[in-house]
């Protein structure tokens, strides 16, 4: 019997992000959904309890605005969720976000693994799942694309640039899984329905030692730009080494 | 007044989008091209819960209110208005009668199974005399012993070749008109009756149509749905409740139509410009825009009604009819949109156009709608 927290975060879905005219980003519309990655940490979750047996926990940072990224992620199968809810608990950074799981997690769960997605939609910083079992002293193996537990033991194989990397950590452990670990579910209408009747604990700022400060100031959020050019050359020999020297020169090919 | 989704609706909402886009728009091209019957996705849409929405947990249903209802229908039927619209009619026409209509015995029965998805419903009420004019039909049930006998012909009736389960109307007193129709819970099984003519049609292709031909066809007593002599009542009940339903698939379709049109406006460029700085496409594209929102927030608020329990019949009317209507005409706009590329089998548009034509005739022609709508205004 094994005791899963999953962690998941909802955010901005950038379908609906809007670009202005000087590179603002547009907000106004943005509707909200359960980071992407994330699907993959609840629904890996819920696989190894299948197998292992255990419970589920999902728990998450934010604002009341995420009551519905709750439910979404109840719907998918977790028992209950421990929501850390303040309205100063929007646009944090990934230390404070991870200080706040950490204390949450150490002072009211029992674990043996926690499971995280790689990185968030939005942000994508890949340091909450780190920094969380750095803060809890357990072990952390990133980007795992296949998982296992044996004899209290996590087996995970980890996706790397040059190949497939296995490695083994004794439970309790953390680990970050990429989106090839599995398909995550669509919740079905009785799974959501199911989901409002799931206990959610709730727990403020006030309840909480506080938040360190971060370590990182946001000065301004533009929308990323790919400079295009519109260059034509002639099908001939002349033509071929000037596209060459153009890509050389754009630094496209060295 | 509130025009917010609850937050279960809007992930409701949001699953049944990301259901259509995994399993049907991998296929929807294919099973309009060749007429074929999505399978394989009603028993992942009975896996999800999905074929029972409005209907008691008891019964396998969900127990949802119709706005949900009337969401998933249009997002399944953005994808495919033919499986939208095979959703509808099992749930709408087929198992509503059942729920509303039948005994506790019936409804455990048959309309449990149509709930789980075990089993497929039809609804066998038009005949090839007796289209908008209900009352004109010729199909006879007559009582023989514990036994009715059922011969006549259906038309048109759509699932009618894969329903395990039907809803058939038939005449049980001439004398008495539309007074003298009665109602009929009939398995497939059931010897007499035979699945006819497949039609081949024009758009919801993977939505399959036949004729029921009905020879000899001995229904046990306790199959009446209803009363003797309220099949006429049951089936207008019936087709107002499902008319929610096709005002929400004709919403998807013209959604669809949108989405297709904003994309290709975007990345068509015609004189060095994409098509969308135009604007001739721009209104088009608006007025697409505010003729859904509007025909939406009809359908929501007939669905609305229904839930609150009063009457709305000529709210089901009015944003069928409006509804039907406007995807008809945008649907021609989208594929004007496309130019040439809009005309070619395999772009969604030239599919969507097809399918949003059925729209203005099933369940009700838009004429008729009209009918009931100056009905109850003139009264």
């Amino acid at each position: 019997m094994l005791n899963i927290v999953t962690c998941f975060k909802w955010v901005i879905d950038e379908a609906y992000i809007k670009v202005g005219a000087s590179r603002e980003l547009d907000l106004e519309w943005a509707d909200y959904k359960l980071s992407d990655y994330d699907r993959n940490a609840i629904e890996e979750a819920m696989r190894i309890a299948d197998i292992e047996g255990g419970t589920v926990t999902a728990v998450t940072v934010g604002s009341s605005d995420a009551t519905k990224g709750i439910k979404d992620a109840l719907s998918r199968g977790p028992e209950k969720a421990i929501f850390i809810n303040d309205p100063a608990f929007t646009d944090l950074e990934p230390s404070q976000t991870a200080s706040l799981l950490a204390e949450v997690i150490a002072s009211r769960l029992q674990y043996d693994l926690i499971i995280c997605g790689e990185g968030s939609s939005d942000l994508y910083a890949q340091q909450v799942g780190p920094r969380l079992a750095e803060l809890l002293d357990i072990p952390c193996i990133a980007f795992v694309s296949k998982l296992d537990i044996k004899e209290r033991q996590v087996i995970a194989e980890r996706k790397m640039e040059d190949g497939i990397e296995v490695v083994t950590a004794p439970l309790p452990a953390l680990v970050t899984v990429l989106p090839d670990i599995n398909s995550p579910r669509i919740p079905g209408l009785k799974d959501t329905l199911g989901a409002a009747k799931k206990s959610v604990i709730s727990i403020g700022k006030e309840e909480l030692t506080g938040m360190a400060k971060p370590h990182l100031e946001t000065t301004a959020i533009e929308a990323a730009t790919m400079e295009r050019h519109c260059i034509k050359f002639n099908p001939d020999a002349e033509g071929i080494k000037q596209f060459v020297d153009a890509l050389l020169k754009e630094g496209v090919m060295g | 007044m509130d025009f917010k989704l609850t937050e279960e609706q809007e992930l409701i909402r949001a699953n049944m989008r990301e259901f259509a886009r995994q399993y049907v728009d991998p296929i929807a091209v294919e099973i309009d091209e060749n007429s074929r019957y999505p399978a394989e996705v009603m028993a992942k849409l009975a896996e999800g819960d999905w074929m029972g929405m409005p209907y008691p947990q008891e019964y396998g249903g969900a127990g949802v209110d119709y706005v949900t209802y009337a969401c998933v229908i249009e997002e399944l039927s953005r994808s495919c208005a033919a499986t939208g619209f095979t959703l509808s009619c099992h749930t709408g026409l087929a198992s509503g009668p059942i729920y509303y209509f039948g005994t506790e015995t019936q409804k455990q029965k048959y309309l449990a199974p149509l709930c789980k998805g075990q089993h497929i419903g039809a609804f066998a009420l038009t005949e090839p005399g007796a289209g908008t004019d209900v009352g004109a039909g010729s199909t006879t049930a007559v009582l023989d012993g514990d036994e009715y006998v059922l011969n006549g012909t259906k038309t048109f009736t759509s699932n009618g070749p894969v329903a395990d389960t039907f809803v058939i109307f038939a005449v049980t007193d001439k004398a008495a008109g539309t007074k003298g129709m009665s109602a009929f819970i009939v398995s497939k099984d059931t010897p007499g009756l035979k699945v006819g003519e497949h039609f081949m049609k024009m758009g919801i292709r993977a939505s399959q149509t036949s004729e029921i031909i009905l020879h000899d066809c001995r229904v046990p007593k306790e199959n009446l749905l209803g009363k003797e002599g309220q099949g006429f009542r049951i089936a207008m009940q019936t087709l107002d409740n499902g008319r929610i339903g096709v005002a929400a698939q004709a919403v998807g379709i013209a959604q669809a139509a949108l989405d297709e049109s904003i994309s290709y406006s975007k990345q068509r460029i015609q004189f060095g410009k994409p098509i969308s700085k135009n604007q001739a496409i721009q209104w088009m594209l608006a007025d697409m825009a505010t003729d859904i929102a509007a025909a939406r927030f009809l359908t929501y608020y007939a669905a609305y009604l229904k839930d609150q329990g009063q009457p709305y019949s000529k709210e089901a009317s009015m944003a069928k009819l409006f509804a039907a209507e406007m995807a008809s005409r945008h649907t021609s706009k989208a594929v004007q949109i496309h130019g040439g590329y809009g005309y070619v089998k395999g772009q969604k548009v030239e599919r969507l156009m097809r399918d949003a034509k059925i729209t203005e005739i099933y369940e009700g022609t838009s004429e008729a709608q009209r009918m009931v709508i100056a009905g109850s205004i003139l009264r």
